[in-house]
C-alpha cells in the first residue's frame, strides 16, 4: 500500500516537471531565429502567402498567447498541428513512435541478453582471457562511431554476404501488417503471418545491434564491477563454504544483489534510446522519432518539437519511476 | 547450454528467410529517394519531393513536350485540346478534351478545371503565386473555359504545366472540413485523372502508386511504382547495387565513380536548370559600389570549383538565364578568374582591406568546400572573408531581412520561362526571400523586366531580357557560379526514363518500363 502512495506521489510530482519542460522547450524553440512560415511556403513565395501561413498556424500572435493556446489544446489531448506535415502531431507520433519503441525494445533486449552474461563472465573469470575479451569488446563498443558501425554492418551482412536484409522495417515489396500496436513484430504475430514475422525480425537485427552496442559495452562494465564487489562479500564465501554449486552462488546469491546499478543504467539507457536514435534511424532508414524530430527542428515545426519533447520527458519520468519501484523488489531493505 | 540451443534455434529460424535480394518483378519499379512526402495536396505543396508522387496522379491543361526521348521546356496540349488567346494577352479560351474522367466517373470538364485553379488560388499558399495572374474564370460550356488575366502575363501558359495547376476532382469539395477546402483530405489522398493513383503511403517508409490501365492517354507500361524513403546516400547506393531498387536519386558525387564501374548500373548525367550562386547584398554599405561587386566576381575560381568540388558535374553560368532556357545568351559577358583586374577594381574603388562575411547552410554537401575555396580566392585579392555556417531557418530569416554581406544560394525554376530568373532575381519589388535576394535596385532593369512580364510576344520579351542582362552583368549583384548537372543512376533494366529539367526529382513513370 505504501508503494502505491509513493507511486501516486511521484506521478503528481511529474506534472510540474512536465509543465516546466513544456515552457522551456517552447521558449528555446521560439528563440531560434527564423520563421517556419518562410520554410513552408517554399523558396519563392510572396509575402502574402507567408502571411497566410503565419495566420493559419497562429504564428502572428505574441508568444505567451501562442503558449497558452498550446496548453489549452494539450489539456484536451490536442498536441496541435504539424506545420511541416499539415496534420495533427498526435497522428505523426502514432506513426513514428512505435518504430522507435520496437527498435528500442529490441536493442535493450540485446543489451541485457549479451551484456549481462558477458559482465558476469568477466567478473567470475577476472583478469583471465574471458575478462580481457569482454574488456576489448566494451572498449570497442564505447569508442566505435555508430554511423560507421551501421554502414559497415550493412556493407558486410547485406551487400557482401547477403545474409540479412538492407535498411527499412520491411522488404521493399512488403506491405506493413495490419496495425494494432504499430510494433510490426507483434502485429505480424497477431495476424498469424509468420513469413512477415520472420521478415520483420530479420530487419530488426542490424539496427538493434548497432544501437545496442554502445549501451551493451556500458552494461557489461557495470555488471562486471558490481559482480566483483558482491563476489567479495562474506555471505558469498559462506555460500561457497556450504558447498553450493558455482552456478547457484553466482545466479542465486551474487547476481540479484549486483543488479541495482545495472537496473539504473538500463533505465537511463532506455530513456536515451527512446529519445531518438537519430544516427541509427538515418542509416537504416528506420522511420522513428529521432529522424522525425531532427526534421522538425530543421523546419522549426514548433508543435512537432513540443510533442516530441513531451513524449520523451514523460517516458523519462515513467522509466525513472519504474526503476525506483524495481529497487524495492530487488532489495527488500529499500522501503518507500 | 540452454542459451546456445536457444541462440541456434533463433538463427536457424531467421536463416530460413534467405533474405539475399528482393528485386521487384518487371512490372514494378522501385525508386529510392532521400525524403518523405509532406503533403499530397497540389494546392499546398511547394516541394519537388512531394510533386514526385502528386504529378503522375493528376492531369493538367498542358504538359512538357518530349522529343526523341529528350524532355523539352515547351508545352503541348494535355487535358486542353487547344486554346486561343486574345490579342491583348488578357483572355485565354481553352477547349477541354472530352472523355476524361476521374476514378469515380466524374467528368474532367471546364468546371473541374475552374474548381481546381480556383481552389489553389483560394488556399493562397506557394502554388497560388504561380497562377496569381488569373482574375476570373468562366465555364462557357461543359468543355470550354475562359480565363481572364489581371494583366497580360507572358509565362501564363507555362504556369499551367506546374504541379499547382493539377486538375482535382470537383467532388472533393464534399470532403471539406469547415473552411479547409478539402486540404486535410487531399493532404493524404489523391483524386485526379492521371495515369497513376496512390494506394499506400506508409510514413517514413514508402509510397505505392498503382497504374490505371484505362488511362485516357498513353497506357502506363508498369503496374506499380514503389517509392522507398531512404535518407542516407550510402544506403540508397547499396540498395541500387544489390538490385533491390531500380533508381536511386541524390547519390553523393564522390560515390558516383564506383557506381559507374558497375555494369548493371547506368549513370545518366543531364544538364539541369538548377543553378548555384552567391547573393551580394547591394544595400550593404561595403558592397554598394558596383566596382567592388565586379571585383568579387573576378576573384572566384569558377573552373576550380567545378573541377574539384563538383568533380566536373557542372558548367559555369553565363548570364543569369541558364543554358537550355529560352532567353539564354551565349554571348553575354562572363566573369572569369582575374586576380589582377579584381585588385585594380578594389583599389580604384578605395575598398582595400575589405572584410566580409559569407553565410551558408548545410543544405548542400558541397557548400562548405565552396565557402573555403571562396575564402582563399578572396584572400588573394586582399579581402578577408569570414565564414558563418547556420541552420537553414536562421539563414532564410537573415536573407529575408537583408542581414548579410554574401550568401550562398541555389535556385531552380518552377516553370520554363526566363521570368523565373529575370523577374524574380532583379525586380526590386521582389526584394528579399521571394527572389531578389541581393536587394538589387536598378530602375532601368525594373522597367525592362516588368515590360517583359506583361508582354505575350516572345521575340519582344527576348529583346527586353537581353538588354537587361547586359546591365546586370556590369552591376554584378550576384556571383553566378554554375549550372548543376543532375545525376540519375539507374539499373540497366530500366527503359524509357526521360529527364526534364523542369521536373527535377520527378519521373515519367507512365512511359518507363523494365526489361
Amino acid at each position: 500500500m505504501r508503494i502505491l502512495t509513493y507511486i501516486i506521489k511521484r506521478i503528481l510530482a511529474a506534472i510540474p516537471v512536465l509543465i516546466g519542460v513544456s515552457i522551456l522547450t517552447f521558449i528555446i524553440s521560439h528563440a531560434i531565429p527564423g520563421d517556419p512560415a518562410l520554410l513552408i511556403v517554399g523558396p519563392k513565395a510572396s509575402k502574402a502567402a507567408v502571411e497566410s501561413i503565419r495566420k493559419e498556424h497562429g504564428l502572428d500572435r505574441p508568444m505567451p498567447v501562442q503558449y497558452l493556446r498550446y496548453m489549452r489544446g494539450l489539456a484536451q489531448g490536442d498536441l496541435g498541428q504539424s506545420i511541416r506535415n499539415h496534420r495533427p502531431v498526435t497522428s505523426d507520433l502514432a506513426d513514428f513512435l512505435p518504430a522507435t519503441l520496437e527498435l528500442t525494445m529490441a536493442s535493450l533486449f540485446l543489451c541485457l541478453f549479451i551484456g549481462i552474461p558477458l559482465g558476469i563472465l568477466a567478473a567470475v573469470r577476472r583478469n583471465r582471457l574471458a575478462d580481457h575479451v569482454a574488456r576489448v569488446i566494451s572498449v570497442i563498443g564505447v569508442s566505435t562511431p555508430v554511423f560507421w558501425l551501421g554502414l559497415m554492418l550493412l556493407l558486410l551482412f547485406y551487400r557482401h554476404l547477403g545474409w540479412l536484409p538492407g535498411s527499412g522495417r520491411l522488404d521493399v515489396t512488403s506491405s506493413p501488417p495490419i496495425g494494432v500496436t504499430g510494433l510490426y513484430v507483434i502485429d505480424a504475430a497477431l495476424a498469424g503471418d509468420w513469413a512477415l514475422f520472420k521478415e520483420v525480425l530479420s530487419h530488426l537485427i542490424l539496427p538493434a545491434f548497432c544501437l545496442s552496442y554502445v549501451y551493451l559495452a556500458v552494461i557489461t562494465r557495470i555488471v562486471r564491477s558490481s559482480m566483483i564487489a558482491v563476489l567479495g562479500q562474506d555471505y558469498i564465501t559462506t555460500a561457497k563454504a556450504n558447498g553450493l554449486s558455482t552456478f547457484r552462488v553466482i545466479f542465486k546469491h551474487a547476481f540479484k544483489n549486483s543488479l541495482i546499478p545495472t537496473v539504473t543504467i538500463a533505465g537511463l539507457s532506455l530513456g536515451e534510446l527512446l529519445g531518438g536514435a537519430i544516427l541509427t534511424e538515418t542509416i537504416f532508414a528506420w522511420p522513428g522519432m529521432g529522424k522525425y524530430v531532427v526534421d522538425s527542428i530543421n523546419s522549426l515545426d514548433f508543435p512537432a518539437i513540443m510533442g516530441f519533447t513531451l513524449v520523451a520527458s514523460t517516458a523519462y519520468v515513467a522509466i525513472n519511476l519504474c526503476v525506483d519501484v524495481l529497487y524495492a523488489f530487488l532489495n527488500p531493505r529499500i522501503r518507500y | 547450454m540452454r542459451f546456445l540451443t536457444l541462440l541456434s534455434c533463433l538463427l536457424l529460424f531467421l536463416g530460413s528467410t534467405a533474405p539475399a535480394a528482393f528485386a521487384a518483378d518487371k512490372d514494378t519499379l522501385v525508386v529510392s529517394v532521400s525524403s518523405d512526402i509532406h503533403t499530397m495536396d497540389p494546392g499546398v505543396s511547394s516541394d519537388n519531393y512531394d510533386w514526385r508522387q502528386i504529378y503522375p496522379c493528376y492531369d493538367r491543361l498542358v504538359k512538357y513536350k518530349v522529343e526523341n526521348g529528350v524532355g523539352l521546356t515547351e508545352v503541348e496540349p494535355m487535358a486542353a485540346e487547344s486554346w486561343t488567346v486574345s490579342e491583348d494577352g488578357l483572355k485565354w479560351v481553352f477547349k477541354i478534351r472530352q472523355g476524361i474522367t476521374f476514378d469515380d466517373g466524374t467528368p474532367l470538364n471546364a468546371e473541374a478545371v475552374r474548381y481546381s485553379l480556383d481552389r489553389t488560388l483560394a488556399i493562397g499558399k506557394g502554388p497560388a503565386d504561380n497562377i496569381g495572374a488569373i482574375a476570373t474564370m468562366v465555364a462557357v460550356d461543359d468543355y470550354t473555359l475562359e480565363i481572364t488575366l489581371k494583366n497580360p502575363y507572358g509565362p501564363f501558359l507555362q504556369t499551367l504545366a506546374t504541379n499547382g495547376a493539377s486538375i482535382v476532382n470537383p467532388k472533393t469539395a464534399q470532403k471539406a472540413v469547415g473552411d479547409d477546402k478539402a486540404q486535410a483530405f487531399l493532404a493524404e489522398n489523391v483524386d485526379g485523372s492521371g495515369p497513376f493513383k496512390v494506394v499506400e503511403w506508409t510514413r517514413g517508409q514508402r509510397c505505392v502508386l498503382e497504374a490505371k490501365p484505362d488511362y485516357w492517354g498513353d497506357k502506363p507500361r508498369l503496374k506499380k511504382v514503389i517509392i522507398r524513403f531512404m535518407s542516407e546516400s550510402s544506403d540508397r547506393r547499396m540498395a541500387l547495387e544489390q538490385g533491390d531498387v531500380d533508381i536511386a536519386e541524390n547519390i553523393l558525387i564522390d560515390q558516383i565513380p564506383a557506381l559507374e564501374k558497375n555494369k548493371d548500373i547506368v549513370v545518366n548525367r543531364f544538364p539541369s536548370q538548377m543553378v548555384e550562386y552567391v547573393y551580394v547584398n547591394c544595400q550593404n554599405e561595403k558592397l554598394k559600389n558596383p566596382a567592388v561587386r565586379q571585383a568579387l566576381s573576378y576573384a572566384v575560381d569558377y573552373q576550380g570549383i567545378i573541377d574539384h568540388v563538383l568533380q566536373g558535374n557542372g558548367v559555369q553560368m553565363r548570364g543569369p538565364i541558364p543554358d537550355g532556357m529560352w532567353g539564354h545568351r551565349k554571348d553575354v559577358f562572363q566573369y572569369t578568374l582575374d586576380v589582377a583586374k579584381a585588385k585594380e577594381l578594389l583599389k580604384a574603388a578605395g575598398a582595400e582591406n575589405l572584410e566580409l562575411t559569407l553565410i551558408y547552410s548545410e543544405r548542400r554537401a558541397t557548400w562548405e568546400q565552396i565557402a573555403l575555396v571562396m575564402q582563399a580566392n578572396l584572400a588573394d585579392i586582399g579581402v578577408k572573408l569570414n565564414l558563418e555556417l547556420m541552420a537553414n531557418p536562421t539563414l532564410r530569416d537573415k536573407i529575408d531581412k537583408g542581414d548579410f554581406d554574401l550568401c550562398l544560394g541555389a535556385w531552380s525554376p518552377d516553370f520554363a520561362d526566363p521570368y523565373m530568373f529575370m523577374n524574380f532575381w532583379f525586380d526590386s519589388a521582389k526584394a528579399g526571400l521571394p527572389g531578389n535576394r541581393s536587394f538589387y535596385k536598378n530602375d532601368h532593369v525594373d522597367e525592362l523586366v516588368r515590360k517583359a512580364e506583361v508582354s505575350s510576344d516572345v521575340e519582344e520579351r527576348k529583346k527586353l531580357y537581353s538588354e537587361a542582362q547586359d546591365i546586370i552583368m556590369q552591376d554584378a549583384p550576384y556571383i553566378f557560379l554554375y549550372q548543376i548537372q543532375t545525376i540519375v543512376p539507374l539499373r540497366a533494366s530500366v527503359q524509357g526514363y526521360v529527364f526534364n529539367p523542369m521536373l527535377e526529382s520527378m519521373y515519367n513513370f507512365e512511359s518507363i518500363s523494365k526489361k
